[in-house]
């Protein structure tokens, strides 16, 4: 395997633009991602893309294919990837796999998407045969429902309260209030977040993330190529994707059985030790994190699964500050999800670039002190999950 | 027509004298219960070739609840005015982990507490007959 670097990064911001296409978000994020990593449209070899349901990719998730078109058609491959809410980061593993087994020197890995309002929907899909559609057909659980039932049993377990999960979103917004392309910078307070409307009880409006619309891309080269192009390459340590476990303790569909053991989020848990293996880390060895907040829940849950804290640890540390940029262990100094809102199959990207900002020590006001490496990680249905480390 | 009960999807559960039952599978060499029916195991570490018809429930305990505050969208369906209604996860006591609605008020619940199943309205057609699924109370 070759070393492999990232060497420009370029979002949209977030928000909703009622007025653009997705391809038009697609052609800001990439072009100021080629600009940033000094190469041009023609350089580069192949992209591997974020399929949406949503929006774009002729209904096909083809989206890879309406940027190369967009940009113009060079006759490159295109490789679309399909993960739910995971495929930014499996799109930029593939990505990562095509530079690391030597197939090409340069690819693009890109994710942007337009969200219809409201709860995310299935498919469409009217089958009795899917797990999903069952669920959803005898018993109707939302996606805020699903992390709120995980939450219940947090607080059951170990005690967190609806104090803590109003702190984590008051933290993600003290932060994110100062990234110029999350959509909602306006700080909160405890009583701001604890009076925001109930969706699932014990989860708030303001603790889970809504759906967003926004573009990230990534420009990822060769060890040689990045030491020609730049005196600031950023390494790719580790990049993993992997797919929950059977004796995974939460069902995914109607049912499970009742499992031994006490794993419940395992396809991120797996691409996260994968990623730091490989990478050679341990997780007190990480500067930061940017995870996959669709809910506060996550936040407190993910540190202790990937073993940054002890379990029952997380509410100790948030409430001692040491989530935030300059704590101990910051998490989503970007503001994550909960002040993007998702952009479903762009967020993977999305991550990369902030802790590409991060590792470069560029990030302003949210900036982590003395970054030198960084995890980034999304799960998505069908029990995908994905992680990459970076380091400078 | 009123007063029909028709299960939302066919081949799912039943009742019978003791109450409420899962339509499901289970490995004959290793145990491991499905639900919906599974036609094999898919333990990936079970060779066992043989499964059997299972049925699931009544009784268990919650894993967890929550509330779904707000009408999801199709294919889930609700009698309008829509209200909401509690989600639970329960440990059957055959070795189920189940998702489900649950009848009782989310104001009384707790982690822990024993539950059975049972099988209600989810809502009901133009005609007046209920659409049937299964659900949990608490006992």
């Amino acid at each position: 395997m070759r070393d492999v670097a990232v060497l420009g990064v370029g979002m949209h911001p977030w928000g909703k633009f009622a007025d653009r296409s997705v391809t038009d978000l697609c052609r800001v994020a990439v072009g100021a991602a080629l600009e940033d990593a000094g190469v041009s449209w023609r350089d580069v070899e192949a992209v591997a893309a974020a399929s949406s349901r949503f929006s774009g990719g002729k209904g096909w998730g083809l989206n890879g294919n309406d940027v190369v078109e967009d940009m113009g058609s060079t006759g490159i491959p295109v490789y679309n990837l399909s993960a739910g809410c995971a495929a930014g980061g499996n799109a930029f593993n593939v990505g990562y796999s095509l530079v690391a087994g030597g197939l090409h020197d340069v690819v693009l890995v890109v994710g942007g998407e337009k969200m219809p309002k409201g709860f995310i929907q299935t498919s469409g899909v009217e089958e009795e045969t899917d797990p999903e559609y069952l669920r959803q057909r005898c018993v109707g659980m939302t996606g805020p429902a699903f992390w709120a039932l995980l939450c219940r049993r947090r607080m059951e377990e170990l005690g967190t309260t609806e104090q803590h999960l109003a702190m984590v979103a008051v933290k993600a917004h003290k932060v994110g209030m100062h990234n110029p392309y999350a959509r909602f910078r306006k700080e909160f307070t405890i009583g701001d977040v604890l009076g925001s409307n109930m969706v699932s009880d014990p989860l708030r409006l303001f603790e889970i993330c809504p759906v967003s619309d926004g573009a990230a891309a990534v420009v990822i080269c060769s060890a040689a190529k990045a030491r020609r192009l730049t005196t600031n390459p950023i390494w790719i340590a580790g990049s993993a994707v992997a797919t929950a476990r059977f004796d995974d303790g939460m069902p995914r569909g109607l049912a499970g059985m009742v499992p031994s053991g006490g794993t419940i989020h395992s396809e991120a848990a797996s691409a996260v030790g994968k990623a730091l293996g490989q990478a050679g880390a341990s997780p007190e060895d990480l500067d930061l994190v940017e995870l996959q907040d669709n809910t506060v829940y996550y936040e407190l849950a993910f540190p202790e699964d990937w073993g940054l804290c002890k379990p029952g640890e997380a509410e100790r540390l948030l409430e001692k500050g040491e989530t935030l940029p300059t704590g101990k262990m910051p998490i989503n100094p970007s503001g994550g999800f909960l002040c993007f809102g998702e952009a479903t199959t762009a967020m993977g990207v999305f991550q990369v670039c902030e802790l590409t900002w991060q590792l470069r020590g560029v990030a302003g006001a949210r900036q982590v002190p003395e970054a030198r490496l960084g995890l980034a990680q999304t799960l998505g249905l069908g029990g995908n999950g994905t992680a990459v480390v970076l380091k400078r | 027509m009123p007063g029909e009960r028709i299960p939302v999807v066919e081949g799912l559960f039943t009742e019978d004298d003791g109450g409420a039952r899962l339509l499901g599978s289970r490995c004959a060499a290793c145990g491991t219960p499905y639900f919906p029916r599974s036609d094999r195991c898919r333990h990936p570490d079970c060779s066992g070739t043989q499964i059997e018809d299972a049925v699931f429930g009544p009784f268990g305990t919650l894993w967890s609840y929550s509330v779904q505050n707000y009408p999801p969208p199709a294919p889930a369906s609700y009698d309008e005015p829509y209200h909401p209604y509690a989600l639970a996860v329960v440990d059957l006591a055959d070795g189920l982990r189940v998702v489900g609605r649950l009848i009782d008020d989310a104001s009384t619940l707790r982690v822990g507490a024993p539950v059975e199943l049972v099988l209600a309205p989810l809502c009901h057609e133009d005609d007046g007959s209920a659409l049937i699924t299964w659900m949990f109370r608490t006992r």
